[in-house]
């Protein structure tokens, strides 16, 4: 078989695949959005953009990322404020899809964590948010399976940039270490998006991300309201900051935020005040896969908070600059990315448990419910401690392994009914 | 009230800090000029050395005081050492360090030389943790030394010989203060090596090194005498008495760092210290930097006899740090209950 035919019967394949594949990614979203929708009634004017957008994102017609400078990201520990001051706008692609995670599985073993094969998946397929063609992929060596990953050879052309992590953060050396990497990172990207990295396009990319930020913060603080909006629907409002346009995204989170507050200042709540206030921790859940807070709000729940590294992770750690020149910018950068993680790569990470904790308390929470994507080692063995630290300061937890699989949700309901039973 | 707390806490308190400083380095430097005296044991740098000084420093008092036999102290040299100690004490527990970062007018000459140097854009030195640690040890030892060479003055230790009156008041001879502080009034007599004796050649020879080091040092580190500062030592024996206090809330502190990286003096216990509510360490000079810089409601509160006058709050920070109108978001929040 000579390469030329070889290559036409790929091309008559590829968008065959594509096609089935897209329609499986429309199922997924379009039946989380109205699970949303039915579930969720009460559901604030300002949900709608965000909804929205992930009709946009499976539309196929949306090319609007198709000729820009795209960097593909694959972890909260990619700096986007270098992305931003790059001239290019980053993507992050873990994702929640089930049909990408089953693509992505042809690569990986099957006990792997579905959150690194679906990621897989979509840079295999080529299936990036508005047409995107990313011109890297960075791939953080955060967690093992993510780190190996990279070096898989997919159908895809797109560089891979391994963004090396340190597996400690409390140490000098290893806060140098990560620092380093930083400065390596900003020279790749200055390369890749032939752009250079200029203080004034920092400081106005670090400004971006405050504003989004503030934002973040205030829409957090008013869930403190229990019921004023889901859990789910909370979760699926910050997924969108993936893929969205950062300054569209902050414009309409302010709008909600602002409609959340005339709603408190009305009393008008759902009738939830009485229901079991639960915190999401663990591995995180990324929309559509919104399996576990949905059936938690379905069965008498709310969600008041989660710590995933995809939602409240995400966008809550500042970045305080004393003196705007690169010096201080470049290491204040590295600090945002480190410092104040949580993630279970680090060890020791007693910060993860007092966090938890405190976010409890300030949620007033009755609960929590630890997530563990089957396959994710970290959070599965860290699991052990997070949940003894918290049974000894008498706060019930309950533990739930799940995959993206839309099935077999009949154990984890009984189970969670169980739970939530107790709580009241 | 709420409004008014609201205010305080989203108001940049850099801002008034630079203007707090200007005032008090009018009043202590040229003060002499409409004979202004503070007060004669003030718990900061205030040069005598300079005429129109508007106050005296207490390391010179005490370095005199202690300059006496020790059959001294029990007559009525001993009460007037004492009162001179109360004096400073009182004074100092009031503002306690806050009189390094806001009063000092050597700290200020530091902060304006740091300023020019941002405008240089030139990059700033910091120590990393081991030399810090070993670093700050020297502001003890020199404390010690200028307690102690008075004394060996007027009296003889294990029999040696006494030492001699050259060395009077040595710490002032030494001290970047004494050349500095006149020659911002345009006195600039203070410049000269004295060749009269052996330990006056050194010890004016090491005073110009020192001046020396003080211009070069804390262009390139921010407050780099600071470090090294003996009264800074002399006040953190009583900074746990002070009324201004810096209160840490440990569980609502989520190691982000923000505190310790605009810390001028490089202080990381501020991040790294969960348990300490007490968090003024040795070489803060509580400028409140770090509570500006916090994202974390009440998590560092500046407090006055137990009454919360500034805190942390995110709202302010972002308005602090947050330096952009690109588009049309105001950073304001709504009084809530909580607050």
């Amino acid at each position: 078989m000579t390469k030329e035919v070889s290559d036409k019967l790929q091309e008559l394949k590829i968008p065959e695949l594509k096609s089935s594949l897209t329609s499986k990614l429309k199922n997924e979203v379009y039946k989380a959005i109205s699970e949303i929708k039915t579930t969720f009634q009460d559901s604030p004017e300002g949900m709608k953009y965000f909804l929205n957008r992930y009709e946009d994102l499976i539309d196929d017609q949306n090319k609007d990322y198709k000729n820009k400078k795209i960097i593909a990201t694959n972890c909260i520990y990619v700096p986007e404020e270098l992305i931003y001051a790059s001239g290019a706008i980053p993507v992050r692609i873990c994702n929640g899809f089930y049909a990408l995670d089953q693509a992505g599985a042809n690569y990986l073993p099957a006990k792997a964590c579905p959150l690194v094969r679906s990621t897989i998946g979509m840079i295999d397929n080529n299936y990036y948010p508005f047409g995107a063609e990313p011109l890297m992929v960075v791939n953080p060596s955060s967690c093992d399976q993510k780190k190996k990953m990279g070096e898989i050879q997919t159908k895809s052309n797109i560089p891979i940039y391994l963004l090396e992590t340190p597996p400690v953060k409390d140490s000098d050396d290893a806060r140098e270490y990560w620092l380093k990497s930083i400065i390596r990172f900003k020279s790749i990207l200055e390369k890749t998006s032939r752009q250079k990295i200029t203080k004034s396009k920092l400081k106005s990319a670090i400004n971006k991300i405050y504003l989004a930020q503030n934002e973040f913060r205030r829409f957090n603080n008013l869930r403190k309201n229990a019921g004023i909006i889901s859990g789910t629907e909370a979760i699926t409002v910050i997924n969108t900051y993936f893929f969205d346009d950062i300054e569209s995204w902050t414009t309409h989170l302010n709008l909600l935020n602002n409609e959340l507050e005339k709603k408190i200042q009305i009393k008008k709540q759902l009738n939830s005040t009485d229901k079991p206030r639960i915190i999401l921790t663990g591995s995180p859940s990324i929309f559509p896969n919104i399996k576990i807070p949905l059936l938690i709000e379905k069965h008498g729940g709310i969600v008041v908070n989660d710590d995933f590294c995809s939602s409240t992770r995400f966008l809550y750690d500042t970045i305080a600059v004393d003196e705007w020149n690169m010096y201080d910018m470049i290491p204040a950068i590295a600090e945002r990315y480190l410092k104040p993680s949580t993630c279970p790569n680090l060890s020791p990470n007693k910060d993860r448990g007092r966090k938890l904790i405190e976010t409890i308390k300030e949620f007033n929470a009755n609960g929590v419910v630890y997530q563990s994507l089957a396959g994710c080692h970290l959070f599965e063995i860290e699991s052990l401690n997070i949940i003894s630290l918290l049974r000894q300061s008498g706060i019930p937890v309950l533990y739930i392994e799940v995959d993206y699989s839309p099935e077999n949700t009949g154990q984890i309901i009984t189970r969670l009914e169980a739970f939530l039973e107790s709580l009241t | 009230m709420k409004k008014i707390r609201k205010y305080i806490d989203n108001s940049n308190l850099s801002l008034f800090r630079s203007i707090i400083q200007i005032i008090f380095f009018i009043i202590l430097v040229y003060g002499g000029f409409k004979a202004i005296s503070i007060s004669e044991k003030i718990p900061t740098f205030a040069c005598p050395y300079n005429v129109r000084t508007g106050g005296t420093c207490y390391l010179i008092n005490i370095q005199h005081q202690l300059h006496s036999e020790w059959a001294g102290f029990i007559t009525w040299r001993g009460i007037s050492v004492l009162t001179a100690l109360l004096t400073f004490i009182g004074l100092f527990i009031i503002l306690n360090k806050s009189w390094c970062g806001f009063i000092c007018p050597l700290g200020t000459i530091q902060d304006w030389l740091t300023k020019l140097r941002r405008l240089f854009g030139v990059r700033f030195s910091r120590y990393n943790k081991t030399s810090f640690k070993s670093l700050k040890v020297i502001k003890y030892i020199v404390l010690i030394l200028l307690l102690v060479i008075p004394l060996g003055m007027s009296n003889s230790f294990f029999g040696l010989p006494k030492i001699t009156e050259d060395m009077s008041a040595p710490y002032c001879q030494l001290c970047p203060a004494r050349t500095v502080l006149p020659a911002a009034t345009g006195d600039f007599t203070q410049f000269y090596i004295d060749f009269s004796s052996t330990t006056t050649i050194i010890m004016t020879t090491l005073a110009m090194i020192i001046t020396a080091l003080f211009f070069v040092g804390s262009f390139l580190k921010k407050r780099f005498f600071c470090f090294f500062c003996p009264m800074s030592a002399l006040q953190f024996l009583f900074a746990k008495i002070g009324l201004l206090r810096l209160v840490k809330v440990g569980n609502k502190c989520t190691s982000c760092g923000n505190c310790s990286r605009v810390c001028d003096i490089g202080i990381n216990a501020i991040a790294d210290d969960l348990e300490n509510k007490f968090i003024v360490k040795d070489d803060c000079m509580m400028c409140f930097k770090c509570v500006e810089a916090c994202p974390e409601n009440n998590c560092l509160k500046v407090k006055f006899t137990g009454l919360t006058i500034f805190r942390s709050t995110d709202e302010g920070f972002f308005k602090r740090f947050s330096k952009t109108k690109d588009y049309n978001i105001t950073i304001d929040r709504k009084l809530s209950k909580n607050d």
